[in-house]
């Protein structure tokens, strides 16, 4: 059992040992020359404005949450085309099931206003 | 014995009923215009006395011997009296809510606010029939999420945020030691069912039982605001809207002793004499720290918070007994102050409506301006502080019985003693009502239909039960052999 661990603690140990000799070895070898350009945050790409702190619309939440849904629909309804040969009626009862129950969401939802910019 | 389809759904009927009714009630909900939504109580006390109706007759038919107990869905739920008895507390302690939440002002019409209320009566369901470790953790944290946002719902309101914000923190914190305390048992034994950890455990060496059974009771500790872990109680109970607290008060609570008897009694009869020893330390911190801090107390929900959390202690008591006779006089306990606590809270709910302001001194000239209100706080308030003719004394003679029988004398004694403690400030609300006079007592109190049903059934139920004492003790008899 500890032995075990052992093994755990050396593998650790060697890729803690690894990990520093590629970063030694990287800074040997590489040319230093920084230039403002190249010390931006995203070298290519559209400047940054402002700060990340700013207000957001607590209504994206609620868009999240149903986007979230089709989401979900989308993964279960992935495999289930996929094996659907093998899977027979009783599959198409069950994903029919699925999807009403996630429309009953979805309507629940609508009606609510969820969906409305306001 | 391989179970039917049939016999697995029955075990959770009520819950089943609560999905459907949660569910129609969304669809109702989104459907109805803005004008009727106060008809959204009553879909929920429907669903709830339907859920009530089908555990009634479960009950009936285990008492009668009908039905036997089992268990369903792999080990996760048992169905028996035990199980269906905390269901009807839970289910009553739901319809009375809403009765008290359908015109109480600052709670806005609207149907969430019902559905979150079912879906927690749901949790509990299961929280009392939870056999095994998953079951457990699902149906705390069903109901724990449920009521964190019930308690924050007045989201316009500071102290209900705060509130929501604190029951969730702890909560939340709470929960997660407890999981520790759960993965150390499953680590230790292999399995998740109650029988087969007490079988596993009884090899075991002491300490490292000790020290999962300790992390366990801190989440137990919390659901029931035992002492060292109640500081959440009085700011939840005072910034949460009154029914809600109400709820929280009487079902929440009551889900806590069905989950802590069950785990104590099923799980660890091996650790006995250790529980044995924490509950009765538990039992004499929080009544003797619950009645003393609720003797300052001028707001009526802090009052009744302090005052819950000592009649957390009282039950404690019958736990910390570990014999039949001390199990059957907790769920006797938490069926009685079901009612007695919900009636005082009924009248807070009415008094907040009326005046705006949960203060004591706004109850000066109850007694003059509404009569019939007055004498139900009396009651309620008479028997929380177990005054002999009331029920309430009962409860706590059983509870105080079940200690001398298991050898805790000193802890009847404090017992006693504390419950002298309580009548002064029980009695200092009563003074209020009585004694004191108010500028406003030509003023009539307005109370609603539905909080009107509350009153009457809850202040009915106390007055009937003392007279009905003994077949209600048996009915806890009962249950208690479940285990």
């Amino acid at each position: 059992m500890l032995q075990g661990y052992a093994v755990v603690g050396l593998y650790l140990l060697l890729s803690f040992a690894l990990l520093g000799v590629v970063l030694l070895l990287w800074w040997f070898l590489r040319p230093k020359k920084p230039n403002p350009l190249k010390l931006e945050t995203y070298e290519c790409g559209v400047q940054t404005v402002g700060d990340a702190w700013v207000q957001f619309r607590a209504q994206y939440y609620i868009f999240a949450l149903i986007f979230v849904l089709f989401d979900v629909e989308a993964v279960f309804l992935f495999p289930w085309a996929v094996a659907y040969n093998q899977l027979g009626l009783y599959a198409v009862i069950e994903m029919a099931l699925f999807l009403l129950l996630l429309l009953g969401g979805l309507l629940y939802a609508w009606r609510k206003g969820a969906l409305e910019w306001a | 014995m391989e179970l039917s389809w049939w016999a697995h759904l029955w075990s959770v009927l009520p819950e089943i009923v609560l999905v459907l009714a949660a569910a129609l009630m969304m669809a109702v909900d989104a459907w109805l215009p803005e004008g009727r939504k106060r008809e959204l109580g009553y879909w929920a006390i429907g669903g709830l006395a339907a859920a009530l109706t089908v555990t009634a007759v479960q009950a009936a038919q285990l008492a009668g011997g009908i039905a036997v107990p089992y268990e369903a869905f792999g080990g996760s739920v048992r169905a028996d009296l035990a199980a269906m008895l905390f269901r009807v507390i839970f289910l009553l302690a739901g319809i009375l809510t809403v009765a008290i939440s359908m015109d109480f002002r600052p709670l806005r019409q609207s149907g969430e606010y019902y559905i979150l209320l079912l879906i927690s009566v749901l949790g509990m369901g299961l929280m009392g029939a939870a056999v095994n470790l998953v079951m457990l953790y699902l149906a705390l944290e069903t109901v724990g999420i449920a009521l964190y946002l019930l308690a924050g719902y007045l989201r316009d309101t500071p102290r209900s945020a705060e509130a929501g914000l604190k029951y969730f923190l702890f909560g939340v914190f709470s929960s997660t030691i407890m999981l520790y305390g759960l993965a150390l048992i499953y680590g230790f034994t292999g399995e998740i069912a109650y029988a087969r950890i007490a079988q596993a455990l009884a090899g075991l060496p002491a300490p490292a039982v000790m020290a999962a059974l300790l992390l366990i009771l801190v989440g137990f500790g919390f659901k029931v605001s035992a002492v060292p872990f109640h500081f959440w109680t009085p700011d939840v109970y005072e910034g949460a809207p009154t029914p809600v607290t109400a709820f929280i008060s009487v079902a929440s609570k009551a889900a806590g002793f069905a989950v802590l008897i069950r785990a104590m009694i099923e799980a660890f009869p091996t650790a006995q004499a250790n529980w044995v020893a924490i509950m009765a330390a538990l039992a004499f911190v929080t009544m003797t720290v619950g009645n003393l801090l609720a003797i300052p107390q001028r707001n009526l929900k802090r009052l009744l918070a302090y005052s819950s959390i000592a009649q957390a202690g009282y039950i404690l008591i019958g736990i910390a007994a570990a014999s039949p006779l001390g199990v059957a006089a907790s769920i006797f306990y938490l069926g009685i102050y079901t009612l007695m606590n919900i009636a005082a809270f009924a009248v807070a709910v009415i008094m907040t409506n009326v005046t705006g302001s949960e203060e004591i001194r706004d109850l000066a000239g109850l007694s003059r301006r509404s009569p019939g209100l007055a004498l139900a706080m009396l009651a309620a308030l008479l028997s929380l502080g177990g005054i002999p003719p009331l029920v309430g004394f009962f409860a706590k003679l059983l509870v105080f019985a079940a200690a001398i029988e298991s050898g805790l004398l000193w802890l009847a004694i404090a017992g006693v003693l504390n419950a002298m403690v309580a009548f002064y400030y029980y009695i200092m609300v009563a003074r209020a009502m009585y004694v004191d006079r108010s500028p406003e007592e030509e003023k009539p109190v307005w109370i609603s239909r539905p909080a009107r049903f509350t009153l009457w059934f809850t202040v009915a139920g106390v007055l009937l039960l003392t007279v009905l004492v003994y077949p209600l003790y048996l009915l806890a008899q009962m249950a208690a052999q479940a285990f």
